[in-house]
């Protein structure tokens, strides 16, 4: 009788101590970020910066010891920024790491995977797309952006247009791709709504050269500020060049993409006054406290890219969902770790927003006009932190 | 040693395969790929299904420019009219997997023809350009007609059911796309043993004599462009499954431009090109990643090698057009022969 209980006891003791020292090893186990970024292509010139963005952060996060003791380990992939690519770079990462946040290179990809994220539930996506159509958590509940999407940019700087001069007349030049015409119809709403008067629409190929007779269509539309979307850089310089040639008055405009301090001042000097939409405070902004753009400029005293903010940060809010996941106690899965970034309210970004945050659905609808100076090279605010309503 | 393949009778003259060893090793060929899905990872197996979707497409293309003569750079437009009509079919109507795919194929032969019209009057280069103004032509549609392709945004494409079966995961769709791939294969290898696989290859070899010899032209190069068409309706309606989303950009020129690729460099006018450059083009690139992984550069291999895996892929290309113009599949012949004749020399 003895025996079989001490046996019994020994058994059990053997049970919880395997269990323990596994559930000691998974606590201790590495959380996996994987990316499939483009190194490569036509937008590696983005891509490289958030490489380095996301790797520094998650080098900040470890050297403090990790999340709960657990390291941040990252593992990219080059795409090309090609889709199947992406798929393959997806397909290759998540076979062989247990991956809990991924990267999305671009708004294909994060529309083509969304089926495969949702049947295995187990990460929290995020990425340079800020496409409208991820923005909507019913159809794509396990993705969010690190800023506001296109249309949303779009708003920002009508919101500005309408408070600066009123009634404003509005051209919009956008390109002839799904990045271009993503923000349109809901632009073509929000001037009539501010009472805004939309005069031209003017669609060209993205990267076109001659845009000498939309350029004369302009200037026939006379309006007072231009908004450019779905470009980089060209065909802007071209516009704006020659719009001033022509004598035109009209303020030029560009979202993200395009208003990276490197990209306008490529712009060349007749962009002096260029204005555009920034999430992000950009890497030489002093104003405000902001004590992550300060360990930035520590690690690096050359200019960084918004590009390189965007991956930064992005592995912040991915990084404060785990945080929270942990923190109470649940799996770290999908569902819960988006729950947890929803669950974000006021939050400080360091100073990378000059604003507190906070995400109730898949985007940040938040943003800051800055306009071009030429003498000083940089890009500096002319508007306060706008945040439009969810 | 065996020196050739002697035929003694029609029958053997007619058969797919010359001898004896080579249906043995079509049948170990066969088994690796019921095996396959078996050992593969999810990554492997994505790779697998998207080299059976290139495959095909690729076979497709190479009928045309490889055995007609025609060149064209209208593949991705065919694949992208097959892959919207699979995608309405299945979003809108819930058809049947297999019909759907038909139907994609039959909608791509269609714009297949249309686009072939020009190949009557122009050749070469001018075809070349004529069949790109498909991809802007198809572009515009899936762009415009929103209220049939969902405009900009394109089309979320529910998984294929097959016997009830759902068609979610790389794995069962290997299962689909690996026979299909077969099946389409075989059908382009027994295409050039009848009057018309071989009109067109008169035609490539120089049209008119082939038309001296009471080759009609027209109906030849019409048929030609259908036949690929329909394999680039097929693949692209495959491409809808797999993917499960078709935007108007998910078929640029580029993607034109890698088939094209694919046929020369896996070698213009046999079928085992299109294998071979199909699955050259998909996984070189990918096994460049592996190898630059493998190197022990640190974290920033990635970020460091990346731009020379691209200029590495492209040399490759390079070199196969110099060193062998008659691609993958003629390096795979004289192997063959070397072990034919082997102890003599080739």
């Amino acid at each position: 009788m003895l025996r079989t209980h001490l046996k019994k006891w020994i058994t059990s003791l053997a049970v919880t101590s395997v269990l323990a020292a596994a559930s000691s090893a998974w606590a201790q186990e590495d959380i996996v970020l994987g990316g499939s970024i483009p190194l490569t292509g036509v937008f590696a010139f983005a891509g490289i910066g958030i490489d380095a963005g996301i790797k520094d952060y998650l080098k900040i996060v470890n050297d403090a010891g990790g999340v709960k003791g657990r390291k941040l380990r990252y593992v990219p992939e080059d795409t090309g920024y090609k889709v199947d690519a992406s798929m393959a770079a997806f397909k290759k990462i998540t076979s062989q790491n247990k991956v809990s946040l991924y990267y999305a290179d671009s708004t294909g990809f994060s529309k083509t995977v969304n089926p495969e994220l949702e049947r295995s539930g187990a990460m929290l996506m995020t990425g340079a797309s800020f496409g409208k159509e991820l923005n909507d958590p019913k159809k794509y509940p396990l993705q969010f952006m690190v800023g506001p999407d296109y249309s949303e940019m779009v708003g920002i700087l009508l919101n500005y247009i309408a408070k600066a001069k009123p009634g404003a007349k509005v051209a919009i030049v956008y390109s002839d791709t799904e990045f271009g015409r993503d923000p349109i119809e809901a632009a073509r709403t929000s001037i009539k709504k501010l009472g805004l008067n939309l005069v031209t629409e003017i669609v060209t190929a993205p990267g076109s050269v001659d845009v000498s007779s939309e350029v004369i269509k302009l200037r026939r539309a006379d309006p007072d500020y231009t908004i450019f979307h779905g470009y980089i850089l060209a065909p802007i310089p071209e516009f704006v060049t020659q719009a001033k040639a022509l004598g035109m008055k009209t303020a030029f405009m560009g979202t993200f993409w395009s208003m990276d301090n490197s990209t306008v001042m490529k712009m060349g000097d007749s962009a002096d006054g260029f204005m555009g939409v920034m999430p992000y405070r950009y890497y030489y902004d002093t104003d405000g406290k902001s004590p992550m753009l300060e360990k930035i400029r520590q690690l690096h005293p050359e200019y960084q890219s918004t590009a390189y903010t965007q991956g930064f940060l992005s592995a912040m809010l991915m990084t404060e969902a785990v945080k929270r996941t942990l923190d109470a106690g649940k799996p770290l899965d999908g569902k819960n770790m988006k729950a947890a970034l929803n669950s974000i309210a006021n939050f400080d970004t360091g100073g990378l927003i000059g604003t507190p945050i906070t995400i109730k659905g898949n985007s940040i609808p938040v943003g800051r006009i800055y306009k071009a100076d030429m003498k000083q090279k940089k890009m500096l605010p002319v508007s306060d932190w706008i945040t439009l309503e969810q | 040693m065996r020196i050739g393949s002697a035929k003694q009778s029609y029958l053997a003259d007619q058969a797919l395969f010359d001898s004896t060893p080579q249906r043995a090793w079509f049948g170990v060929l066969l088994l690796a790929l019921v095996a396959f899905p078996f050992m593969a990872n999810e990554y492997w197996l994505y790779l697998a299904c998207l080299v059976g979707l290139n495959i095909v497409s690729t076979t497709g293309l190479n009928l045309l420019t490889g055995y007609t003569g025609l060149v064209s750079l209208g593949q991705a437009a065919f694949m992208g009219l097959g892959a919207y009509t699979v995608a309405i079919l299945q979003v809108r109507y819930g058809s049947p997997f297999l019909l759907n795919l038909l139907a994609g194929g039959i909608v791509a032969m269609l714009g297949g023809i249309l686009v072939g019209l020009p190949s009557l009057r122009v050749k070469g280069l001018y075809l070349a350009i004529a069949t790109i103004a498909a991809g802007f032509m198809t572009h515009f549609l899936f762009a415009h007609w929103a209220g049939i392709t969902g405009g900009n945004g394109g089309m979320t494409v529910p998984p294929a059911r097959l016997f009830g079966a759902e068609l979610d995961t790389s794995f069962r769709l290997y299962w689909v796309i690996a026979p299909i791939m077969i099946l389409m294969v075989f059908g382009a290898a027994n295409l050039f043993r009848t009057r018309i696989g071989r009109a067109f290859i008169a035609i490539r070899d120089r049209d008119i004599s082939a038309a001296v010899l009471g080759i009609p032209l027209m109906p030849y190069k019409l048929m030609s462009f259908a036949i690929s068409s329909f394999y680039a309706g097929v693949a692209g309606g495959l491409f809808a499954y797999f993917f499960r989303v078709v935007t108007p950009e998910s078929f640029p020129l580029l993607m034109s431009i890698f088939f094209l690729a694919a046929v020369i460099v896996g070698g213009m006018g046999t079928i085992s090109g299109s294998i071979f450059g199909a699955i050259f083009m998909t996984l070189v690139p990918e096994l460049l990643k592996l190898i630059v992984g493998w190197l022990p550069l640190g974290d920033n291999a990635t970020l460091v090698l990346s731009p020379v895996r691209t200029i590495v892929f492209g040399s490759m290309i390079v070199l196969f057009l110099i060193f062998e113009p008659h691609g993958l599949a003629e390096i795979w012949r004289r192997i063959r022969r070397l072990f034919h004749l082997w102890p003599f020399r080739t």
